[in-house]
């Protein structure tokens, strides 16, 4: 699903596999214009953040607590904030 | 009789011309456009302007309908000055397509303005075998083959999700595949991460990767990155390839990796997994959003198992 992605871009659009219940979904995601790094007035412009003592980098945000999974998505339809990450 | 000159006159007098900086823009905005490269096929292998076809100029109304199926798509003429262009737009505004463009100077004066070129190097016959699946796809063809090949990806992380993804990369001939990863290979990790073997248990995984890729495709080039994802050496990494593919395992490297892709305007293809929900999406700077606009914060530590 990757490897195929890399070659024809899923630009906005979230793509995903219930291996179980073998089904896709699909989901569009909107950009979010108080996002800190490509929004509107944006407060991300190069990667201190993420330098060491600066704090955990990806905790920053002045968005609140944490948001529903998916920016414009038909609620947490795809329950992606259990998406851990794999490898 | 009309010397070369009028006609060159009347030709420019029916058709709009552009110059580099105007062809870049379209190029740069994405808009739907032919561009035809008039000239013979050696000057074209010699180096021609991404994405021309080449049509030489006595074969241009016997191919323009194949080239240009859709004539409300303008479609954009150059040779190597503008003057065989000039009148091979009049040609095609005669046969009726109503948007012919011809580059003003050509090729010539688009190199002299320091836009990009590309140059192919002739396939090999193993090669020509190797990818003829993809010449039988209308949208890969032998052209798309020789992009894929002087195409540059970076994967980040070569476990569970940068496996399958370099692995098919490799089949396809994507010529150049950066990996990174600094972990060794584990037993458990064999049972989903198919670039390593059994034998390569206690290696690092990018020389397992390494190896396995060689193996299954000469044509590409690997080039390993034995440690980890950092926010001193990511900048450096990243700014020599087309495109990242976000493999990771943490949340603190998605978010660094989102960063500074953004930052560097890269396309990052990112995808994820949790036992069996996998999930894929393309975050393309200021054309979509990016993974902060999906996930301002990271979920509670405890809540994602790891």
């Amino acid at each position: 699903m990757q490897a195929t992605e890399a070659v024809d871009p899923l630009i906005g659009r979230l793509l995903t596999f219930d291996a179980l219940g073998m089904r896709f979904r699909e989901v569009r995601l909107r950009r979010d214009p108080n996002c800190p790094l490509c929004g509107k007035t944006p407060t991300i412009k190069d990667l201190s953040i993420h330098a060491e003592g600066a704090g955990q980098a990806c905790a920053i945000g002045d968005n609140g607590p944490t948001r529903a999974f998916g920016v414009g998505a038909p609620s947490a339809a795809v329950g992606a904030p259990a998406a851990k990450p794999g490898s | 009789m009309k010397t070369l000159r009028e006609m060159l006159a009347e030709a420019r007098q029916a058709i709009r011309e552009e110059g580099p900086e105007e062809l870049q823009a379209r190029l740069a905005s994405g808009e739907p456009l032919v561009l035809i490269d008039v000239r013979d096929p050696d000057e074209y292998r010699d180096g021609y302007i991404e994405p021309a076809v080449n049509i030489s100029r006595g074969f241009l109304e016997f191919r323009i309908g194949t080239a240009a199926p859709d004539p409300s798509v303008p479609i954009i003429l150059y040779c190597q000055t503008g003057l065989r262009s000039a009148l091979a737009a009049k040609a095609l505004k005669d046969l009726g397509f109503p948007n012919v463009i011809n580059l003003a100077g050509g090729y010539q004066r688009w190199i002299q303005s320091g836009h990009p070129t590309v140059k192919d190097s002739p396939l090999t016959t193993d090669q020509i075998q190797r990818y003829s699946r993809h010449f039988l796809l209308g949208q890969v063809g032998e052209k798309g083959q020789r992009k894929l090949l002087r195409s540059k990806v970076l994967l980040i992380g070569a476990g569970g999700l940068g496996s399958p993804t370099a692995y098919y990369l490799a089949a396809a001939g994507v010529g150049t595949l950066g990996i990174m990863d600094g972990d060794r290979v584990d037993i458990t990790n064999l049972q989903r991460q198919i670039l390593h073997r059994t034998s390569d248990i206690g290696r690092p995984k990018v020389e397992s990767a390494t190896e396995t890729i060689r193996a299954l495709n000469p044509d590409v080039t690997v080039v390993p990155y034995p440690h980890r994802i950092t926010v001193d050496n990511i900048a450096e990494i990243i700014k020599d390839y087309d495109l990242i593919i976000d493999g990771s395992d943490n949340f603190e490297t998605r978010y660094l990796v989102n960063d500074a892709c953004y930052l560097q305007r890269k396309t990052n293809v990112h995808g994820s997994i949790f036992q069996f929900e996998g999930m894929a999406t393309v975050f393309a700077p200021d054309q979509g959003p990016c993974y902060r606009c999906l996930y301002p914060v990271p979920p509670p530590a405890g809540l994602v198992p790891s």
